[in-house]
């Protein structure tokens, strides 16, 4: 286990490598951040002054090989626009992000699992149908159109739940389920066709024959089972949820990293944008980590193979 | 029976002052800042430092805690605001700007201010290091300070712009500042406006506090604290309105105003916003289309603006011919060209094109107005419609703006959706100086401009020099009728109009600091 923790761990840094190198090369392709930093009848001279200050003038790889050096000791330089450090203004907003995408994830995993299971054990019941329905939905209501379908029905109308902002359990609760709302089809899709195969499979027919309690085939052994592809697709929507809360930190005004790196690349602001993207890259990294020591845990076939 | 009238009267007598207490106490009392008041904005600053702003969005947060020697007013006349007095003076053949500060104007910290505050904001705003704006302070020779509250700025030319931008500078409290840094000074803001800085959580919310000590006592808020929200999304910001979160909203989404303005208990109000649309054209060289005045003509009949207006802008918007109402030199005789297709086509015959003529034509697809990406779409279908046939290429506003600069290689060879705000109350010297004016590099001339008239060019620099208002303004005057017959630097279009909605419970007078969002005269009824 520890040695493929290591292999892990450096194919991870491997990955955060490529990541920063890719970041840096395609926001400097984007466009020049000068014509965006100063007014529109700025003197050449200030231009040019500007863009040495920026270290900008430089060769590509120079100004990628003082960044690296750089971000190895935290500094990933001042954001051009805010002109504070760029990790400052990333750190300083990861926790709600963080918190957004964790409670999203629970959302989506608490309806998907369910009803996932149960749609497997009354296969072509109503619940089945029912949640082949919900699918669907899931899958063709994109999480800008169900934020701002919630904001209508439950703050609007109902005036249940606040329409925006941060800082208490009842703001979160809408901006959770808009971002947890896509998810949920896929992941109830992939508990669904698991819970089949396992509940098909031998070793579950011999429990039956033993006398085993049907709840506890279900929820216990064939669960436990059917959940190494889930975990597979946590990891990834938990990352993808992450860098794609842009859109559901707008809707909400959820002061989030999404809606600071998105910003920061409309206004070219490099140094923001690197220290965003490299942050959700080690957070993916870590959270495909965690899933391949969770596949442990769940499976320890799994682990004994390795 | 005989009645008695001594009870009554003195009865009357008892409680007459009282009944009259409530008149008494408005009349002669300061009014009395209490209560909270959350307003939502759908754009965020920065900066909180306006040396060191770097964006107009900054002037958001930062308009309601500093303030300028001068300042548009309501009606958009220009008044004295921290100056009690100026006027342009000469002095050896060179101008000079002679300030007299207002007494008894203190910071938020309890520093008076004094002539040494601004003279540290010039120096700081001449600093390359601190602030993108040195190009503002280029033709100012020195600082002079004569007294506590008496300064002189000496110029080594004339400096129109200066006048335009309400003497440019805003106070900046020396004594602090040079304590603290300027790190620490963005965390805990000084000003000397209405409003005091308590908090900040970026893209969240503002906090302030009414200035007890302000000193303007008459144009000031009557509620105790301001929290400004910041939310982007146009639904979210109704929401939040709609469900009482905020009782003050911007930019009320254009197809909503109607709805708004039927709901009970609400107020609305529109403004126009300091930005003038225009479409750029390449008429530099012979070979371009636009290079023959007929040509730039048959686009200015081929585009029905009014209809834009109505239809793509739900009436947000107001037409403008070179300059808009309220600005200097705002000439009411100068007529837009009609919309007249047939016109547009036979000028294109004259011109050599029966058949018209194929065109690249830049759209910019993330507005920084609202539609703006809607009416550049029906810019060029207008165009398209009598020959002018569009080949629409969109861009992002980076793209876009760096497109646009004529300090890249080459320079747009088409048609180009454009910009370039006159302010407010507005004065189109630097945005001539930049579209209208040719390009000459390294100078500061033209840096958007696709155009090239010597005539317009002697007259863009003689108003650059002009510090006299009303010479000024015939200038101006002047240059637009010359722009407007030959669609010189651009075709004027329309100015965009923003619209705000409040509670009735909320008094707001809308000043247009900060683009209209200056809470300085803003309260609670009681």
């Amino acid at each position: 286990m520890a040695g493929f923790l290591a292999r892990r761990v450096m194919q991870g840094i491997i990955s955060i490598i490529g990541a920063s190198i890719i970041i840096f090369v395609i926001s400097r392709l984007s466009g020049d951040p000068i014509a965006m930093l100063l007014p529109n009848d700025a003197p050449a001279s200030m231009i040019e002054e500007t863009r040495r200050n920026l270290g900008l003038d430089r060769p590509l790889w120079v100004q990628y090989l003082i960044f690296a050096q750089h971000a190895l000791s935290g500094d990933f330089g001042n954001s051009y626009r805010w002109k504070m450090p760029a990790l400052q203004l990333i750190l300083a907003r990861l926790p709600a992000t963080i918190e957004l995408a964790v409670c999203g994830l629970l959302f989506s995993v608490a309806i998907a699992v369910p009803v996932g299971v149960m749609s497997a054990v009354q296969r072509g019941g109503w619940i089945d149908r029912i949640g082949r329905i919900f699918a669907m939905l899931g899958q063709a209501m994109p999480a800008f159109w169900v934020g701002l379908l919630l904001i209508l029905v439950f703050a609007i109308h109902l005036d249940w739940l606040p329409a925006f902002g941060y800082g208490s359990p009842s703001q979160l609760i809408l901006p959770a389920i808009s971002l947890g709302w896509y998810p949920v089809a896929a992941q109830t899709r992939i508990v669904r066709s698991a819970m089949l195969d396992v509940l098909d499979s031998d070793h579950i027919r011999l429990s039956r024959a033993l006398g085993t309690p049907e709840r506890l085939i279900v929820w216990k052994y064939a669960l436990r089972n059917a959940a190494v592809p889930l975990l597979t697709m946590l990891g990834v929507y938990f990352a993808a949820m992450l860098g794609g809360a842009f859109v559901v930190e707008t809707i909400f005004a959820w002061p989030g990293v999404g809606r600071t790196v998105v910003e920061a690349v409309f206004s070219r602001d490099f140094p923001v944008v690197q220290a965003g993207v490299l942050f959700t890259s080690i957070l993916f990294v870590i959270s495909n980590l965690l899933v391949d020591i969770s596949y442990g845990i769940v499976d320890p076939r799994i682990r004994d193979a390795r | 029976m005989v009645l008695s009238f001594r009870p009554v009267v003195a009865a009357a007598l008892l409680f007459l002052p009282i009944a009259l207490l409530p008149f008494v106490t408005f009349a002669q009392a300061p009014k009395l800042a209490t209560g909270t008041l959350t307003v939502a904005f759908a754009a965020e600053a920065t900066m909180l430092d306006p040396t060191r702003s770097s964006a107009g969005v900054d002037q958001y947060f930062f308009g309601q805690m500093f303030e300028q020697l001068v300042r548009p007013d309501p009606a958009l006349k220009r008044v004295n605001w921290l100056a009690e007095s100026w006027e342009v003076k000469e002095e050896d053949g060179k101008p000079l700007l002679d300030i007299h500060l207002r007494k008894g104007v203190k910071f938020h910290n309890g520093d008076p201010l004094t002539a040494e505050d601004f003279d540290y904001a010039f120096q700081r705003q001449s600093d390359k290091k601190i602030s993108i704006w040195t190009h503002l302070q280029a033709a100012v020779e020195r600082f002079e300070i004569v007294d506590p509250l008496h300064f002189r700025i000496h110029f080594k030319e004339g400096d129109g712009s200066y006048i335009a931008n309400d003497l440019t500078l805003w106070a900046m409290p020396k004594h602090y500042m040079e304590r603290v840094g300027d790190e620490a000074f963005e965390r805990a803001p000084v000003g000397t406006g209405p409003w005091k800085f308590v908090s900040r959580s970026v893209k969240e919310e503002i906090r302030f506090e009414a200035f007890d000590d302000y000193w303007n006592t008459e144009n000031r808020p009557t509620v105790k604290n301001l929290i400004i929200k910041v939310i982007p999304e146009d639904l979210t910001r109704v929401a939040a309105f709609k469900t009482h979160a905020v009782d003050w909203i911007d930019a009320v989404p254009p197809a909503m105003i109607e709805e708004f303005k039927k709901l009970p208990g609400v107020v609305t109000a529109s403004y126009p916003a300091p930005n003038n649309m225009y479409i750029s054209m390449d008429a530099l060289t012979p070979e371009s289309k636009f290079y023959d005045v007929r040509v730039r003509q048959a686009l200015a009949y081929a585009i029905n603006i009014d209809a834009i207006i109505k239809n793509v802008l739900f009436g947000q918007g107001e037409r403008y011919v070179e300059v808009g109402k309220g600005e200097l030199g705002y000439d009411s005789d100068l007529k837009p060209y009609p919309y007249d297709p047939k016109k547009a086509r036979e000028l294109l015959r004259e011109a050599g094109f029966p058949n018209g003529f194929d065109t690249p034509c830049y759209n910019l697809t993330t507005p920084r107005e609202p539609y703006q990406k809607e009416v550049g779409e029906a810019y060029f279908a207008y165009a398209s419609a009598v020959g002018i046939r569009c080949k629409v290429q969109g861009q992002e506003y980076g793209t876009w703006i760096s497109f646009g600069r004529r300090q890249r290689e080459g320079h747009i060879d088409g048609l180009y959706s454009n910009m370039w705000g006159h302010g407010l109350p507005g004065d189109p010297g630097t945005a001539w100086a930049g579209h209208v004016h040719s390009y000459v590099p390294g100078k500061g001339w033209g840096a958007t401009s696709v155009h090239s008239d010597p005539e317009l060019d002697a007259l863009v620099e003689e108003l650059k020099r002009t510090m006299d208002i009303p010479q000024r303004a015939a200038l101006i005057q002047k240059i637009a009728r010359i722009k407007h017959e030959r669609v010189a630097g651009g075709l004027t279009t329309y100015r965009p109009v923003v619209t705000f909605a409040w509670r009735d419970t909320v008094t707001f007078r809308a000043w247009p600091m900060a683009f209209w969002r200056s809470m300085q005269e803003v309260g609670l009824k009681q």
